[in-house]
């Protein structure tokens, strides 16, 4: 039994250590937000938090986050108000919305990194997911978006 | 984790010979009752579990393998090209551990390496360097090993062929290259100092990892701290050596030490990750800093770090290199972004603390690229480096030749220095050396 | 309790509820504790039961919608949802007709079932296909609303409206909801009646071209919108395949599994025998989770003797089609205008060119998967999927049992581009479950299966010619194009019928059949069969017009320079909307014409030949007619690019497109569909291609293929004509220009022509360096 937190709450999996931590979320846990996409870390789809950062959990052994904190998109926010994910909808970002899980989870972990993002920040961070249905342009302005909202309610509470 | 095998020193003692065994002869020490545990007290017991984790005992007294085995009960396997040898359990059980050792038993043990029986021990356990730790600390040790739960396990018998199985042929290896004693101060440095240069040349034994070593094995005197290979990682040059671009401050190496993670040079990993979190984490606050002065005196920081800040801002600069004009189009430029940009990217004027900037990384200029490798084909734990965040394996996600363009691609833009050669062949060689393969999820 | 059924727990037990989410997830983790998670819920969408199904008392005008006695107005949407946010789209046409309130709107992504007609997403259709019977149902629903609502209120249909869901009288109204809880209207219309039924004028219109938020996006900012891929029923277990050495006519020799029974989790392996031929020596392994399957079949050993295509080349495939262009004969003209050989003998000058294309690959997100089970008799496939007519009868002839006894249960697709019309992966799930008496198995694609398995797009080479008389006036013109087609391999009863009465793919040569006057026209499509052979050719994103406008507006370009003209004018001079270029109603009214003005209002906006730029910088333009002669959307594209001289690489700076499409029904829809169309057009061009090698494409995941990414996006400039006249489709035009137009941009800039694409620096140094020693 392997053990972590996710989403707040303590889980435990009893799978092969070796298992990556995305096949654990979606179908021992049935975090099925979190997305296959290419299997070797370099489309994002199934990009979680681990401690807070944006990590690809298709190829990151179960065994290697135990212990740690574990951040799906169905956890982002509880009522999925994230101020990312406001944006998302605000900007209409989603086409087909497979990548956007990860899309929205790495746009959060760089805003922790980033909060003021320059495109060059933005093209930085998230030239690691993609998105086939090219909704780039709308990524870089939701970004934009939730940062400034981000840093309205700093600046307010 | 100090499993760094002295492969010539097994075989080293064949030169000794006869000649060496008066010199040789150690008479054995008589057994005791093991003392109560209410013979110590909690004081000494506390200063010897600081000893303890300052020496790391229970990295390499913990057997790792067979699933695991009880802290200090021994049986941790160390590959040697003669066949594994296992270390001993240091729990106070009489019979298979050390609960019949007498403090005095201990005490040579840890300064001449010779156990309680009379018998020379092999130098993967480092008493060369234990030899210079003070009575005092090895009574306190005493104090700690004793009041912990005994354990009633053997270890596996060493796999080593006759003769070199036997111990005699230690006594010469220690004639040629060990010196017993205590620790001298320096009087031309502070307390501080001092302190730090006890703890990394004593108990904290870390030129067994980062010092070169001769043929026979030993540590060379004249390269101390220049670097070295141990199980298929390269443990950087501690001293000016170090070809980093932005020197290991004393606040760099404090953080390192103490937290797994430097904010310029990022986590440590691979053999070194337990030093932090498992022990130095555990210990006062004082002896990391004397530590991290002291090596902040061994790497000469003073006189290096003037060029920090042009060469910090040059890194920052060549980062973004990635992003922008015909780079985009270069095809191991693309395989970098997709890769490790999204946790690597980093913007001026600082890197982000768990976005290690591997402009600044050992691993990048390393004469080899077996750190680099060793990190993508491990990531790294939640465990390692910076507490509770992970890097993912790569071991499935990148072929040889994709790590051979990443780090050939790495060394062209982010360092100045010569490429590296036979890039695809060693990416497949430390391939070979990893243990637990993950699940494919690509093909 | 046991893990949920998400697909059984819509099924059973929430038919007829109000708009489900994926529901509570309860999922005991053995003893120890529990896991629970409540879904957020919000979003705006109904997932679907076994077939539509109206709320209790709800009134069901047409199969298309149903009005609850909540005043929920459901639309039933048989297109997939892909991205292109087709339910937000569609189900505003029928809102609108009806006048119904849009926060009341839920929609339904509806199952198989033969009253639904033919199913299929693809080809930027759905809205041009939907636009008059969603109309029609939402006029048939809105005529008995006002009947039904000017009894209750007492007076006449004559001095009522319907706005906002309300049916209003002067200043008394009732809600939708009251007119069928109250008079619960039963009358229903058949398509005849509805025909007749008024429509309302484009001036009244107050949903469509207005902006709405789409209902398919909430659900996907928060994990809880379900694709295929996520599909759970109880007692699944799950498979990968083995695939074979060669898309068609490998056997298999032997299977050994030693090793992947030492796998934990390991079920069985299963050779599978598929009457239907869909997939040809196909071996795959059964496991209990998928990590197990991913193992095993690593670890399972089979042999092959591969079909005859193991040794084929891009090389091998190109040169067949410089052959077939070569001959004179074969192939089949889509025009063949008289003359056309008379030009040509009387030419003075020929001028010709010939433009290939590689291999494009989807990479459509979610990696290929489906879900089959037995369950009452029925033959559940639970998939994504774009063309569910075409692929029942494949999955029924592969089961051996009637087209009834197969349902698709409809999904999100993670990502079409035209992968998901071809169903084969939906077979070998099917035949799996059978050969495991029904159980549910889960196949999932990973990566590189998946892109070894697509049906890419396939290479092609196509020849432009004209005749020139020595007045160097246009007489006449061909346009030559082999490529593999994919209509024929997968659904040769929808194949048009060329001038001589044979079939041929329209997918493969549309584009070609362009609006220019230039003479007699000969297009004549030819189906490189060698390609066919060796892999299933796909229709990919703007099928053939993402092609054939890389050949004919490269062409026209360099033609009118060879003929001393500008670019722009000389298309314009050629686009004068005469004869069968000036179109015909309701499709294309006004012809080339609408097609010079979206050229003419691009160069207004990019400043083609009026601004500067700096050095080896400069504007390319193209222009087309989006996807179809039949369905024109009139697109024009200007990009700015950089060469770099010194490493061949070319920077798109800015894009600039001016599309005329009709009638724009949803504006956010419309303008995200074309930047993504523009942005993969460009992905096309200068950063993505494949090759085949060995009979399979060379690569298997993003570590040699290289989509574009964000940090290419250049700057974007799109604009749509404000128009009246019935809508055209908008999923694929945006594709069609960039190529050409960044072809025709790298000459303008540094003097080279390139006529493959993708465009490579290394063809671009070699260009430099011709024109540097000529």
């Amino acid at each position: 039994m392997i053990k972590f937190k996710l989403n707040g709450r303590d889980v435990s999996v009893d799978v092969p250590e070796d298992t990556p931590l995305l096949w654990a979320l979606r179908d021992e846990l049935d975090q099925t937000g979190t997305k296959f996409g290419c299997g070797v870390g370099q489309c994002g789809a199934c990009t979680v938090h681990v401690g807070g950062r944006a990590t690809r959990s298709c190829i990151t052994p179960v065994s290697s986050i135990e212990g740690a904190e574990i951040t799906t998109i169905e956890g982002l926010h509880p009522e999925g108000e994230h101020p990312v994910q406001v944006a998302w909808r605000d900007i209409q970002v989603p086409q087909c919305g497979y990548c956007q899980s990860g899309q929205i989870m790495q746009a959060a972990s760089l805003l922790k990194d980033y909060p003021d993002p320059t495109d060059e920040e933005i093209d930085g961070v998230m030239g690691g997911s993609l998105c086939r249905c090219m909704t780039y342009i709308r990524i870089r302005k939701a970004i934009k978006k939730a940062a400034a909202a981000l840093r309205e309610e700093k600046s307010n509470g | 984790m100090i499993k760094r095998l002295l492969a010539g020193a097994v075989g080293a003692g064949v030169l000794g010979g006869l000649g060496f065994l008066y010199y040789a002869w150690y008479p054995p020490i008589a057994t005791i009752e093991p003392p109560k545990a209410s013979s110590f007290s909690a004081e000494q017991i506390e200063r010897g579990r600081i000893v303890a984790a300052e020496g790391y005992c229970a990295e390499c007294h913990t057997r790792t393998d067979n699933g695991g085995g009880p802290e200090l009960a021994g049986d941790y396997k160390m590959e040697t090209p003669f066949g594994a040898i296992y270390s001993s359990n240091i729990t106070p059980d009489p019979e298979m551990g050390i609960g019949a050792w007498s403090e005095e038993a201990l005490r040579r043990s840890l300064r001449y390496g010779v156990s309680r029986q009379g018998v020379h021990l092999i130098p993967a356990f480092p008493y060369d360097h234990f030899t210079k730790m003070t009575d005092q600390d090895i009574s306190d040790l005493y104090a700690f090993l004793m009041t912990r739960p005994a354990v009633h396990m053997a270890r596996r018998p060493n796999e080593l062929p006759f003769p070199l199985s036997l111990r005699i042929f230690q006594a010469g290896w220690k004639l040629m290259f060990f010196t017993p004693g205590v620790y001298k101060p320096d009087p031309s440095h502070d307390a501080l100092w001092n302190r730090g240069a006890y703890l990394a040349e004593g108990n904290a034994h870390c030129g067994a990892c980062h010092t070169p070593r001769n043929l026979m094995g030993a540590e060379k005197k004249g390269s101390m701290y220049d670097g070295a290979v141990v199980d298929a990682w390269i443990a950087p040059p501690l001293n000016d050596k170090n070809p980093t671009p932005t020197t290991w401050t004393e606040d760099e190496l404090y953080q390192y030490l103490r937290f797994g993670v430097a904010p310029l040079h990022g986590p440590a990993g691979g053999p070194m990750s337990p030093i932090p979190h498992r022990f130095l984490s555990q210990v006062p606050e004082y002896d990391v800093h004397a530590l991290a002065h002291y090596f902040a005196d061994v790497d000469h920081a003073a006189e290096r770090q003037g060029h920090d800040k042009a060469a910090l801002a040059h890194a920052m600069e060549e980062s973004k290199k990635d992003l922008i004009g015909p780079n985009t189009l270069d095809a191991d430029a693309r395989l970098y972004q997709g890769a490790c940009g999204a946790c690597h990217y980093n913007a001026a004027p600082m890197p982000v603390l768990g976005r290690p900037e591997l402009a600044l990384n050992n691993a990048l200029w390393l004469d080899e690229p077996t750190n680099l490798y060793q990190v993508m084909l491990h990531g790294l734990t939640a465990e390692e480096g910076q507490s509770g965040i992970a890097m993912p394996s790569f071991y499935n996600a990148l072929s040889d030749t994709d790590m051979a363009r990443i780090a050939a691609y790495l060394r062209r833009t982010r360092t100045t220095l010569p490429p590296w050669t036979d890039l695809e062949k060693k990416a497949a060689d430390i391939r070979k050396t990893v243990k637990t393969i993950p699940v494919n999820s690509s093909h | 309790m046991g893990k949920l059924e998400r697909i059984a727990a819509r099924q059973d037990r929430e038919a007829g509820r109000g708009p489900t989410r994926r529901g509570v997830l309860l999922t005991g983790l053995g003893s120890a504790f529990m896991f629970g998670f409540a879904r957020e819920a919000g979003a705006a969408q109904t997932y679907p039961q076994n077939a539509s199904m109206p709320g209790n008392g709800a009134f069901e005008p047409t199969i298309w919608c149903s009005i609850g006695q909540d005043g929920v107005v459901n639309v039933n949407i048989i297109r997939a949802e892909m991205g292109q946010h087709v339910g937000t789209a569609l189900a505003r046409i029928i809102a609108d007709e009806m006048e119904a309130d849009w926060d009341k709107v839920r929609i339904t992504y509806v199952d198989t079932d033969p009253k639904w007609g033919l199913m299929v997403t693809g080809g930027s259709w759905s809205v041009w296909m939907t636009w008059d019977v969603f109309r029609q149902a939402g006029a048939a629903a809105r005529t008995v609303l006002v009947e039904e609502g000017a009894k209750l209120l007492g007076t006449s249909p004559a001095n009522c409206i319907a706005r906002n869901g309300r049916v209003v009288a002067g200043s008394r109204s009732v809600s939708f909801g009251d007119i069928v809880s109250h008079a619960r209207p039963t009358r229903s219309f058949s398509p005849d009646e509805m025909a007749k039924l008024p429509l309302k004028h484009a001036s009244e219109r107050r949903l469509i071209g207005k902006e709405v938020k789409a209902l398919d996006i909430p659900s996907k900012t928060t994990g809880a919108a379900i694709y295929g891929i996520d599909a759970k029923l109880d007692g699944m277990v799950y498979a990968r395949p083995k695939l074979p050495p060669t898309r068609y006519g490998s056997k298999v020799v032997s299977v050994d599994d030693s090793e992947a029974k030492k796998v934990k989790g390991y079920l069985r392996y299963i050779v599978l025998e598929d009457p239907s031929e869909t997939v040809p020596g196909w071996v795959a392994v059964i496991a209990s989770t998928y990590p197990a399957a991913i193992r095993a079949t690593d670890a399972l050993k089979v042999t092959w003797t591969p079909g005859k295509t193991a040794n084929v080349s891009e090389k091998d495939i190109i040169e067949h089609g410089r052959k077939q262009i070569a001959d004179k004969t074969g192939g089949t003209c889509v025009f063949n205008d008289n003359g056309v050989d008379e030009a040509f003998s009387a030419a003075k000058q020929v001028f010709e060119r010939t433009y290939t294309c590689a291999s494009v690959l989807h990479y459509q997100l979610e990696p290929m998967n489906a879900v089959a089970r037995l369950q009452d008799g029925k033959w559940e496939i639970h998939c994504g999927n774009q063309w569910q007519s075409l692929f029942l009868p494949v999955i029924a002839k592969a089961l051996q049992v009637k087209e009834t006894d197969v349902v698709m249960r409809s999904y999100m697709l993670g990502g079409g581009f035209g992968r998901r019309l071809n169903g084969d992966y939906a077979v070998p799930a099917a035949l799996l479950s059978k050969a495991m008496d029904g159980k549910p198995v889960k196949l999932i694609l990973t990566r590189s299966d998946d892109m070894q398995f697509d049906s890419f797009r396939s290479p092609s080479i196509q020849t432009v010619r004209v005749a020139l008389d020595d007045q160097k006036n246009l007489k006449g013109w061909q346009h030559h194009a082999s490529a593999g087609w994919p209509t024929r391999v997968m659904a040769s009863a929808f194949m048009a019928k060329g001038d001589d009465g044979k079939p041929y793919d329209q997918f493969a040569i549309a584009g070609a059949d362009h609006w220019y006057d230039v003479g007699p026209m000969r297009v004549r499509a030819l189906d490189n069969d060698l390609a066919d052979a060796t892999f299933r050719p796909g229709w990919l994103r703007s099928v053939s017009s993402g092609w054939t406008p890389w050949a004919h507006e490269a062409f026209v370009d360099e033609l009118a320079h060879e003929l001393g003209h500008d670019p722009v004018d000389f298309r314009l001079s050629l686009l004068t909307a005469k004869g069968r270029n000036a179109g015909s109603a309701p499709d294309s009214v006004g012809g080339a014409k609408r097609q010079a003005n979206v050229l003419k209002r691009l160069v207004e906006k990019c400043g083609y030949g009026k601004v500067q730029l700096p050095p080896d910088t400069a504007i390319g333009i193209a222009t087309t007619f989006g996807q179809e002669r039949a369905m024109p959307t009139w697109t024009a594209g200007a990009v700015q690019v950089h060469v770099d001289r010194k490493t061949g690489a070319v920077t798109c700076q800015k894009i600039w497109l001016v599309l005329d499409a009709g009638t724009i029904i949803d504006p956010d829809g419309a303008m995200a569909q074309t930047e993504g169309g523009a942005l993969w057009g460009l992905s096309m061009a200068l950063f993505e291609n494949t090759e085949i090698e060995n009979g399979n494409v060379r690569d298997r995941n993003l570590n040699t293929y290289t989509p574009l990414r964000i940090t290419d996006i250049p700057e974007m400039d799109i604009e749509f004509v404000a128009s009246t006249e019935k809508p055209m489709g908008l999923g694929e035009p945006g594709v069609t220009t960039i190529g050409a137009a960044i072809a025709n941009g790298v000459f303008n800039a540094v003097g080279v022509r390139l006529r493959h694409q993708p465009i490579r620096p290394a063809d671009v140094l070699k260009g430099l360096s011709e024109k540097k020693s000529a």
